[in-house]
């Protein structure tokens, strides 16, 4: 029996998985012990935790620390006449015209900045020795100061850790329970600043992400609970309790990389392998492509990042998505020059959509949905509340006042506006990449994506749209198709021209020869583990790199050709260009993979139950350009696989609303999963 | 589909979201094709679409200088080629007195657009290219006399015609730089972003129609007059004056006066900039369009800093400046450091309106850019370097808050610094540190952010520098009782030591350098705001414990011992 929880902002999800099927549970979340809420689910599920073979977690335990400022008070020391790097940052200003801009506050205030006097060239050799006999002064300061964690961060520490070695050996010498963080042991990526940053967010993190799987880790057992738990990356892979406090920070986007995965996962099995992927949540809309099967990886990642606002980079390897805000309690208001806006502001759970009737004044995207027939306002809020008409007829009449028309035309406005900054967004990750949304199906899940879906699909052109089943709980049920990953990175920047292709299969050898014995040490088995090999390349002269995937086997001249070829189609599908320049490699890329067995994915039984027998009658729904019409109103928990039925029609249950448009056909394939034909 | 729908309100707000989206994506395909730093971390680019008659419809920007240029770039080529503008054809000029030019560093490529076999747009994208030929590598100097010094000039002119690559205009282009792999590699990013730009243009008219699509931009535009005039409405009302000093032209002259008076009436805004210096022997010079793009970034800062700029945004502004003034300089005056004046145009207005809209601006902050070009060799691989980057320094002050610590100037934007481990890497100069200082200046209550110093170590046998570092003598002006910051400044540090006296410059030209050979990059702190005797004593306490103040400064300045 394998069970994964993910613990969200509203719900903590459970998905249990036995050869009898799949079970679902959802409890509240109980900040500040997450935990609890895990135990809750695992209680209202009635599942025997001795019973458990694997059991998965999904946290944001790390991105509450860095969002809310509740990690642990950190230092970090730095190489003579750099500790300034930290509070300079890079200088920018996104929003440009703002005099008044304020520049975000490092981490670590200044007198918690050390420096050591060390140096290394940029070719990593020892120009200076580290000078240990600082030390002893800088961590007595330290501790007086009660710090718990420190980062250290030297330059060119990249290519060579010897002296961050060195220091952190020093430090735990002298305070052994010192919690200690060197930068290459979470990044080894040139950049100083980005460097230091991630350094010093993953120290933030440690005794609180530390805290909170020793309990959770300890609460289990108490049930029962005989494997360890893996725990959920940002890369799209599980790892163990081990390998995740080794590098915590590797958390950072753990919910929403579980459901991109899933997406990928569930595509291998129904054989779409091309797939746009959109969570549509209460406060954001996430997207990503999954291209052959699989997500892209980046590590040019930040946090409170926006238009106006620099942020904080983590160079982590996450799964490349795109965020924007705009979910089901996304606002919609009125600007000074009477144009519309919808979100990023939003109405959350309290006081939530004008519709929740808990004093919510401002109509959104949830209200439009019901104001248009699309949401049955008698499973609203799963059935537990009637929506508030009043409340949205108030909220839809300041709007319509201010912009003409009806509230329903107000409510159509609403979700075209909405729709618009989605589709922008999945443009983002599909056309503005150079691939061809026609050549994609669009998998939508979390609370809205089936909602919108359709009509997003007819925006982008993709041939298909694709609701999951269980698409509700879809990122806890994605762990329980992840494998355990470990990324490593690592800058060594060669002209793949020139240099000799023995040196770089032995800089890959050498890579994965250190991974492969850290990742044992971290609790993988030997015999689970397979590795991939990607390289950032560049033409020689550029900055920004792309990631390439490298052939498998013993790197050679040919090889080294083929993955040139790869990145001249990748830069010219992207940037629609390619040149004759020679071409640099300038990360090494790991991927060590263990691989976990997991069920298959059950079929669902049909009982020879009829379509008519599906469908509870019919209700009016608006659907904008389409018309309004009554659409024919199918019980999701009914379908059955094999059933086929066309548009407009609605798909719904408690926790799901499936909107179609006129003329579309519908299938159920045999596990459940909604098929939406976009084409003929 | 309906035209009746086509037409609605929220299809109009569709097509402008996607209009401003086409300026967001012009500008990311540009950083992340380019071969040149200070494209791809200084960001010092611009890309912008215009409708046909060259109104200014989306811009996105990596910097603010360029506001004012991109929509006078395409109104010269309509003026220029009226009845010469064919499908294919791309544009591309430096031309500062004409054309949207400022130096000859900045090259513009513009693209008209054409659906139907009409014109309906321009595609543009305006950047600061490495080298551009001229009498030093990275082609603007300080002590130019006339442009002719300055790089080879590209008067707007056709480098391709119906789709077909002009080659000898290539050839002459490749011929006269520098570094034709790289400058001819941020040719084809500009060309690159002006594509996508024109693609996704397609796009839309496609899908909307012509009809729909020039409605939605006369909307936009009459949207951004709309938003800013609700503005101006919340502006003092009245004349306002203010003046300074430039320190000098480059060439040694005496220090150049500047002056502003403006006028705020409810729905207009006046700036008058006679009784400035005349133009300048020196490369200082500032061009027409140069005045306008800086009068538009502060009025954008003054009224709405959020919504992206467009030519509706200006319809309320009025700039006068007589001809051949400092501001508005004439053929062949040299060009090549124009910023530092046309910044100065900025921080005049800034200065004569900081105490009255207290909520948008500070006090006086680094102002100047300080760019600076080392060129050398790379010691490991013997290839000749040219490093050309901008500067960090100190932000001024606000009335309820200090200023921020490094950070680029006003002129800069998502402007990244120079990672030292890729400087030392690619450019072969050991960096020794890279710090905040605590020089004199910037006491208030509210204290002026911190400038850096930044140590570069010359590596190789030979090398030169060359800096514009500006407000070297007037350093930036406090506020209400508050300090002036300390100014911009360069050290050099013969074999690592101080000279006696020390060597110390304001705007160099090539000064050479040998192995082992410091120079040091001193940038200012900003101003400070209210009277230093009304700071909070526990903030004093706070900045020595950090120390950003040193015992003997806030001993004297703020009455408070260290050993308190």
């Amino acid at each position: 029996m394998r069970v994964a929880t993910d613990v969200g902002g509203t719900f903590t999800d459970l998905v249990c998985i036995d050869d009898g099927g799949i079970q679902t549970v959802k409890s509240d979340t109980t900040p500040p012990n997450f935990e609890q809420g895990v135990l809750n689910c695992i209680e209202k599920s009635a599942i025997n935790p001795e019973q458990l073979s694997y059991f998965a977690h999904g946290t944001t335990v790390v991105i509450n620390a860095l969002l809310s400022r509740k990690g642990s008070k950190t230092a970090l020391i730095t190489t003579r006449g750099f500790r300034d790097v930290l509070e300079i940052a890079r200088g920018n200003r996104p929003d440009l015209f703002n005099i008044a801009f304020n520049k975000p506050a490092p981490f670590v205030p200044r007198h918690l900045r050390h420096e050591v006097t060390e140096r290394l060239d940029y070719q990593g050799n020892v120009s200076t020795d580290v000078k240990l006999d600082e030390l002893p002064a800088i961590v007595e300061a330290l501790r007086a100061e009660q710090v718990e964690a420190i980062a250290i961060c030297l330059l060119h520490a990249y290519i060579n850790p010897i002296h961050e070695q060195q220091i952190k050996a020093r430090i735990l010498e002298l305070w052994p329970e010192a919690a200690v963080i060197a930068s290459h042991e979470v990044c080894r990526e040139w950049r100083e600043y980005e460097r230091t940053s991630t350094a010093v967010l993953s120290a933030y993190v440690l005794p609180t992400t530390n805290r909170y799987l020793g309990r959770l880790a300890e609460r289990l057992s108490e049930k029962g609970l005989q494997p360890s738990p893996f725990i959920m990356q940002s890369n799209g892979g599980v790892a163990t309790v081990k390998g995740t406090l080794s590098d915590p920070i590797t958390l950072v986007e753990s919910g929403p990389a579980s459901g991109m995965l899933g997406a990928a996962s569930i595509g291998k099995i129904i054989g779409e392998e091309n797939l746009i992927a959109l969570d549509i949540g209460g406060t954001t809309a996430k997207c990503a492509l999954i291209h052959e099967g699989k997500a892209r990886i980046t590590t040019e990642y930040r946090i409170e990042w926006d238009r106006e606002n620099p942020g904080y980079p983590i160079r982590t390897p996450v799964v490349d998505l795109v965020e924007i805000g705009n979910g089901g309690g996304s606002i919609a208001w009125i600007d000074e020059g009477g144009s519309m806006h919808v979100g990023p502001q939003s109405a959350g759970s309290t006081p939530g959509p004008a519709a929740y009737g808990r004093g919510g004044e401002n109509a959104t995207t949830t209200d439009a949905n019901l104001l248009l027939g699309r949401i049955n306002p008698e499973l609203f809020l799963g059935g537990e509340h009637k929506p508030d008409w009043d409340s949205v007829n108030t909220a839809f009449g300041k709007l319509a006042e201010q912009l003409g028309g009806s509230n329903e035309d107000v409510a159509r406005g609403v979700i075209r506006i909405a729709n618009a900054n989605m589709v922008n967004a999945l443009k983002l990750v599909s056309l503005n990449r150079g691939y061809d949304p026609r050549d994609f199906s669009l998998i939508a899940f979390g609370g809205g994506g089936a909602m919108h879906a359709v009509s997003l699909a007819e925006d982008l052109k993709v041939k298909k749209v694709i609701i999951p089943v269980n698409a509700s709980v879809f990122s806890a049920w994605g762990m329980l198709m992840s494998d355990l990953r470990r990324d490593f990175l690592q800058t060594r920047v060669e002209n793949l021209n020139e240099t000799d292709p023995k040196l770089i299969d032995d800089k890959y050898a050498d890579i994965a020869k250190s991974a492969l014995v850290q990742c044992e040490q971290e609790g993988m088995a030997p015999e689970q583990m397979y590795v991939e090999r990607f390289a950032d390349m560049r033409y020689l002269g550029q900055e920004h790199t792309i990631k390439i995937e490298v052939p498998d086997g013993e790197i050679t001249q040919e090889s080294i050709g083929e993955a040139i070829e790869r990145f001249h189609q990748t830069h010219n599908r992207e940037y629609a260009f390619k040149l004759d320049n020679p071409v640099e490699l300038v990360n090494y890329h790991v991927v060590v993979f263990g691989k976990i067995d997991k069920q298959p994915l059950a079929e669902k039984p049909t009982s020879g139950r009829t379509i008519e027998q599906a469908c509870k009658g019919t209700r009016r729904v608006d659907y904008d350009d389409h018309g309004v019409h009554d659409a024919d109103i199918y019980d999701l928990a009914l379908l059955e696989p094999g059933m086929r039925f066309s548009g407009p029609a609605i798909v719904e249950d408690p926790t799901n609303t499936i909107v179609i448009t006129p003329n579309k056909n519908v299938s159920m394939d045999s596990y459940g999963n909604i098929h939406i034909e976009m084409e003929g | 589909m309906t035209t009746s729908h086509q037409d609605n309100p929220y299809t109009l707000e569709i097509i402008k979201s996607a209009l401003i989206a086409i300026g967001d994506e012009m500008f990311a395909a540009m950083s992340r094709t380019s071969m040149s730093p200070i494209i791809y971390e200084a960001l010092d680019y611009s890309v912008g679409v215009t409708d046909a008659t060259g109104d200014l419809i989306a811009q996105g920007n990596g910097t603010t200088v360029f506001l004012g240029m991109i929509d006078s770039l395409v109104q010269d080529i309509l003026t220029k080629f009226e009845g010469n503008i064919h499908e294919g054809d791309v544009f591309i000029s430096n031309d500062p007195y004409e054309g949207g030019g400022t130096h000859l560093s900045d090259v513009a490529i513009a693209k008209p657009v054409f659906f139907n076999g009409a014109l309906v747009a321009f595609t543009v994208n305006k950047a600061h290219w490495v080298d551009v030929g001229g009498k030093s590598p990275g082609s603007f100097t300080t002590d130019a006399n006339e442009i002719f010094q300055e790089g080879l000039q590209l008067p707007t002119v056709k480098i391709f015609e119906k789709g077909e690559p002009l080659h000898s205009v290539m050839d002459i282009l490749q011929a006269n730089i520098r570094m034709p792999e790289s400058s001819m590699g941020d040719f084809w990013a500009g060309m690159a972003a002006n594509n996508v730009g024109e693609s996704r243009l397609h796009d839309l008219f496609t899908k909307y129609g012509e009809a729909t699509v020039f409605k939605a931009m006369k909307e936009l535009l009459d949207y951004g007059e709309k938003m800013i005039a609700a503005e101006i409405k919340n502006l003092p009302k009245g004349t306002f004056y203010a003046e300074d000093w430039i320190d000098d032209d480059g060439l040694g002259s005496d220090p150049l006066k500047v002056c502003v008076k403006i006028d705020i009436t409810d729905d207009t805004f006046k700036v008058d900039f006679s009784g400035s210096a005349p133009q300048a022997l020196g490369p200082i010079n500032n061009s027409r369009t140069g005045l306008v793009s800086a009068v538009r970034t502060i009025f954008k800062a003054l009224t709405n800093p959020k919504i992206p700029a467009n030519g509706g945004c200006f319809r309320a502004l009025e700039v006068i400046c007589p001809d051949e003034t400092i501001f508005t300089a004439k053929r062949p005056a040299p060009v090549s450091t124009y910023w530092e004046t046309m910044l100065y145009a900025e921080d005049l207005i800034w200065k004569a309106l900081a105490e009255e809209v207290p909520e948008r601006l500070t006090a006086g902050h680094v102002l100047s850019v300080c760019a600076f070009i080392l060129a050398g060799t790379h010691p490991e691989t013997q290839q000749p370097t040219i490093l050309v980057g901008p500067l960090v320094g100190g932000w001024g002050a606000m009335n309820k808050r200090d200023g921020l610590n490094g950070q680029f100037s006003i002129a800069d934007g998502e402007t990244f610094n120079f990672p030292v481990e890729i400087t030392e890497a690619r450019y072969g100069v050991q960096v020794d540190q890279y710090a905040l200082h605590n020089e004199d200046g910037g006491f208030g209550e509210f204290q002026g952010g911190k400038g850096c110093y930044l140590d570069y170590q010359v590596r190789c046998e030979e090398a030169f520098f060359t800096g514009s570092f500006g407000r070297f003598k007037f350093p930036p002006w406090g506020v209400d009782g508050g300090h002036n910051g300390s100014p911009n400044y360069v050290e050099i540090l013969r074999g690592g030591e101080r000279c006696n006296p020390p060597e110390i410059h304001g705007k160099p030209a090539r000064i050479p350098l040998k192995k082992g050979d410091i120079v040091r990059m001193v940038t200012a702190t900003g101003g400070g705001w209210g009277e230093p005797a009304k700071r909070d004593k526990e903030a004093v306490k706070q900045d020595l414990k950090n120390g950003y103040l040193t015992a003997q400064q806030a001993e004297q300045h703020y009455g408070v011992s260290a050993s308190d």
